[in-house]
């Protein structure tokens, strides 16, 4: 029992001494360069788990950009040496997130000093996500092997955080397929840039067109509002109306047209069936005003007929 | 004394290499935690799913429209040799449906990558269509009469093939070049019409887009640059679909069409607090492809060009500052400059008794911004700005080619007012005015004296009130709520010129609350709910001559109105939780409602009625419920098993496929004695998925 306890006693000394050689020796990085100062606390056990950033491409130290923990969280020394008579440490210079004090510019700063070259980030200070103190850090997660945001199933929950009302659109029956994550918001916007509505494009014509570019023509019949502004017909977010219209033809059409013949038409629902060549009564089932004014974006014909200036041709 | 000596040795022997063995385990096991936290990771999942009923409304989009059976494959393979920094890449999604991704990646972080991706999109329309139209997916199309219901049936849809390629590469640390291309195949059918009656069609679709854009940026110290070109280019198979029936119409269709831009950005950081931006960019975009109706004999006059010689120029120039002139104010400065020029020769294209010509229209927008933002204590700042949009709109010269008022100047003038609490530990939030006022100038009339008589939507006078307010509020450790509500008016006048007709009114309003509840490290509880509302009052033109009775019909003169009043309501909840029953094993859950009712209120100057043969369109009303539950079971380290249970239910009384009889509705058939073609909603759908899946992670 004795020499039970001296190996025992042995053993247990042996793991002060083990301990003392590896505090002897400096603490090794374990992701990034210079590391060891913050990972000697910070590890696998934090309530925000930091090591993951090794599975990023922050965390690629063969890359000479990759930085350091204080290239992001600042020089941090009160942090790192807590000053005597303290009982509480400081936080770091820079702590990410909205609760920590920290202003949403000092934040973003520590991204933009490498990344502000970035052809869609040069004018991130003066998009309106800036303005509206939206750090970086608001959206991305970069001590993650997976930012949610960067994936095109998981990004619109993210930015339904703060544009609920979007959140209900995408799921009205008419609808672009964000669902099924066919169509990201970022497919349409550049939250970096300053675009008017902060298209990825430099209009909304121009973004539309990326996808749908048989609308841009030109055509022989332009249609007035085509060439102007998709979004004055549609609300490309997802409506109860099809073809994702913000209102349904007749009315919708009837904002701008609607005074001799049967533009002026009311809307009803046919009591039986109609003859194909009576508007009035054909105005509001079905595809309404498109059942004959189809090529409703534009027409290239050139039939020698009044009516082609009306999209019928 | 031997035995206890040898005993004694033993055992402190035993201890001894206790130490010796177990301390390098232990290094081993941290090594291998420490692998698995910080390198690349990677899964492969297999499984199998079906679902009990079609989802013609749900199942759009995601490949699983019908009732049936579907493989689930997913793979996303990561790995990074850290030697070197070069990442590869696989990522697989959907691989048993008919929506399937593939994308291999390649890159040597800081020095050059490419990429390459399969993406395939597909639509598939909700509808079932019962016709005896003949040449569906073709350029030629018959109608040909059935007893409605008695045709064939089929649905309509249309899918995208996508193959995007990209590629970077890094000259020292300053300069990038980066390529991308994407090469987009569309091909299928959609809805349509005959355009000379109202009788089915089918726009059969086989095109083809490119877009081509290149890059090289430099960034050094304060100064960043990039510029590149940007093309596209449209082509399609389909140039004119000719249909017959009792009379023939031939429907043209978008031409070839293609663009140039040539494009820069840039920006200097004058001091850490200034920093000065602009943009530049001019693109040209042709259409200038054959006209296919000028080789229908007779269907052209032989006067009537041949091609159209469509160009358009936009061409794109702005500078903006943004500055911190005092410690706690910020200010930003933008001025744009867009000019879209539609650059196409006006011609006559329609000789006779009404000639007519083809209508480009162009558009030059300057718009400028200032805003600035005070920062106050304790985190609040107040921000003020105005923006004006100053917009020349050219006038077709054309006669004949304004069928509704116009104007060639454009004001729209935006005053934001806004408090900002932030950086809070407890309640952040945001309350935000804003004031936007636009007016026309130089109405210019159409042809026609009644329709001179409207205001159009995009351009008529309007004065729009919109409030915001958002909080944000961490009322426990545990507990976090949002609330986020709006509330918008818009005004609309009747012009310079008094047009009494049009839209008179819009508001919008929107609510939602959103909760998230930490219940334990491994539980967590989430709700939210949104309540939304749009209407907009119109006034329209009602033909008839009083006195009553008269019915709303195509007649002209006389000063009959009608009075549309459109409402939306929206109704949505969620509720979710997901936690850890144990280390293996995961579950969560949600019930998600979107529940919509939309109004079509329509009503008429005294003694005025509807039509005889219609009748007065119903509310709509569209509901869809979705379950969702998914265990998943660690069976080791790198292996999971996932069941998924998803419950939808979808139902609407949608009318527009509708007619209302005196016995009630029932499906709607086009045309009386001609055509017969119905398309069917499904106005219930139900369904049920059951999945499994195996992962394997590495």
């Amino acid at each position: 029992m004795r020499s039970l306890a001296a190996g025992l006693c042995l053993f247990a000394m042996a793991q002060p001494a083990l301990s003392q050689d590896a505090a002897k020796a400096p603490r090794k990085d374990l992701v990034l360069k210079g590391d060891a100062v913050c990972t000697r606390c910070h590890g696998a056990d934090e309530e925000y788990p930091v090591l993951s950033i090794g599975k990023t491409k922050h965390g690629t130290v063969a890359d000479g950009r990759t930085p350091t923990c204080t290239s992001c969280h600042g020089a941090s020394e009160t942090h790192i040496n807590r000053p005597a008579g303290t009982n509480e440490r400081p936080k770091p210079t820079v702590v990410f997130g909205k609760r920590n004090g920290v202003p949403a510019e000092t934040q973003s700063q520590a991204c933009l000093t490498c990344h502000q070259g970035d052809p869609k980030r040069i004018h991130w200070k003066s998009s309106m996500h800036a303005s509206q103190d939206v750090a970086c850090t608001s959206c991305h997660k970069i001590h993650t092997g997976q930012d949610a945001v960067r994936d095109k199933m998981t990004q619109p929950q993210v930015c339904f955080t703060c544009h609920q009302d979007k959140r209900a659109q995408v799921n009205k029956p008419s609808r672009h397929p964000v669902l099924e994550g066919k169509v990201s918001c970022s497919d349409c916007h550049n939250t970096h840039g300053n675009n008017p509505k902060q298209m990825v494009k430099a209009s909304v014509v121009e973004t539309c067109y990326t996808c749908h570019l048989e609308k841009r023509g030109p055509f022989v019949h332009n249609h007035q509002p085509v060439t102007e502004d998709c979004s004055i017909c549609h609300n490309p977010h997802g409506s109860t109306i099809n073809a994702l219209l913000k209102s349904r033809p007749p009315f919708l059409c009837q904002d701008c047209h609607g005074t001799s013949g049967h533009r002026n038409q009311a809307a009803g629902l046919p009591t039986g069936r109609v003859a194909s060549g009576s508007s009035t009564l054909n105005g509001t089932v079905g595809r309404a005003c498109l059942n004959c004014h189809t090529n409703i974006h534009g027409s290239n014909s050139t039939e020698n007929n009044a009516t082609v200036g009306r999209f019928r041709r | 004394m031997r035995k206890q000596i040898n005993t004694s040795f033993q055992m402190t022997a035993l201890a001894a290499a206790l130490a010796l063995c177990y301390g390098p385990a232990l290094a081993d096991d941290t090594d291998a935690e420490l692998t698995a936290l910080t390198k690349p990771s990677s899964n492969v999942s297999v499984g199998l799913g079906g679902w009990s009923n079609d989802r013609n409304r749900s199942g759009m989009y995601d490949g699983m429209r019908e009732a049936g059976g579907y493989l689930l494959i997913d793979a996303d393979i990561l790995s990074r040799d850290d030697a070197t920094g070069t990442w590869l890449g696989l990522k697989a999604r959907n691989l048993g449906l008919e929506n399937f991704e593939l994308k291999g990646e390649w890159l040597k972080q800081g020095d050059i990558g490419a990429s390459i991706e399969y993406n395939r999109i597909i639509s598939d329309s909700p509808y079932t269509i019962n016709t005896g139209l003949q040449g569906l997916n073709t350029t030629s199309q018959r109608v040909v009469n059935i007893v409605p219901g008695q045709g064939s049936s089929g649905e309509l849809g249309t899918q995208r093939d996508r193959l995007q390629a990209q590629f970077l590469k890094h000259f020292g640390n300053e300069l990038k070049f980066e390529a991308s291309f994407r090469n987009e195949e569309k091909n299928g059918t959609r809805l349509y019409g005959r355009g000379g009656a109202a009788e089915f069609a089918v726009e059969p679709i086989d095109s083809v887009i490119r877009l081509l854009e290149t890059t090289l940026s430099y960034n050094k110290d304060k100064l960043q640059l990039s510029g590149g070109y940007y093309g596209t280019s449209y082509s399609t198979e389909n140039k004119l679909v000719t249909t017959v029936g009792t009379a023939t119409f031939r429907l043209s269709q978008p031409l070839d069409n293609m663009s140039h831009e040539l494009f820069m950005n840039g920006g200097y950081n004058f001091t850490p607090t200034t920093r000065g931006t602009f943009k530049v960019s001019y693109s040209l975009a042709k259409q200038d492809e054959r006209l296919p109706t000028a080789d229908v004999p007779g269907l052209a006059s032989p006067l009537a060009p041949v091609n159209l010689d469509g160009k358009l120029a936009t061409t794109l120039a702005e500078i903006g500052i943004t500055a911190k002139p005092l410690p706690k104010l910020s200010v930003l400065g933008n001025l744009r400059y867009r000019d879209f020029d539609d650059k196409t020769p006006v011609r006559q294209y329609v000789f006779g008794a009404t000639p007519m010509f083809n209508t480009p229209f162009s558009y030059r927008n300057v718009i400028g911004k200032l805003e600035g933002t005070y920062r106050l204590d304790d985190g609040y700042s107040l921000l003020g700005g105005v923006e004006h949009n100053g917009q020349d709109r050219t006038t077709p010269t054309a006669a004949g080619v304004i069928r509704v008022p116009f104007v060639t100047k454009l004001d729209t003038t935006s005053y934001r007012l806004q408090v900002r609490k932030s950086m809070s530990e407890t309640v952040n939030g945001t309350l935000a005015y804003v004031n936007e006022q636009r007016s026309g100038k130089n109405y210019f009339r159409s042809g026609e004296a009644e329709e001179n008589l409207i205001h159009p939507l995009h351009i008529a006078d309007r004065k729009r009130d919109k409030v915001r307010a958002m909080i944000d509020w961490s009322a426990t450790e545990k507990l976090n709520l949002q609330f986020a509500a709006e509330s918008s008016t818009d005004k609309y006048g009747n012009g310079p010129n008094g047009n009494p007709l049009g839209i008179q009114k819009g508001t919008g309003s929107f609510f939602s609350a959103d909760a998230n509840y930490q219940v334990q490290t491994d539980w967590e509880l989430n709700g939210w709910v949104s309540l939304d509302e749009s209407k907009a009052d119109e006034t329209t033109y009602c033909g008839g001559t009083l006195p009553a009775p008269v019915s709303c019909d195509e007649g002209t003169g006389g000063t009959n109105r009608k009075y549309n009043s459109l409402k939306e309501t929206g109704t949505s909840f969620g509720v979710g939780i997901k936690g850890k029953v144990s280390s293996r094993l995961k579950i969560g859950g949600n019930v998600e409602q979107f529940r919509s009712i939309n109004k079509y209120n329509q009503t008429f100057t005294a003694g005025v009625s509807l039509p005889t043969g219609l009748a007065p369109t119903p509310d709509i009303t569209n509901n869809m419920l979705k379950f969702k539950i998914f265990t998943e079971y660690a069976m080791q380290k790198n292996t999971d098993l996932r069941f998924d249970l998803i419950h939808e239910k979808y139902n609407t009384n949608d009318w527009t496929w509708n007619m209302l009889t005196p016995a009630g509705t029932s499906t709607w058939a086009y045309g009386s004695v001609t055509d017969g073609t119905t398309v069917n909603a499904s106005p219930k759908q139900q369904s049920t998925f059951l999945g499994v899946r195996f992962k394997y992670k590495f």
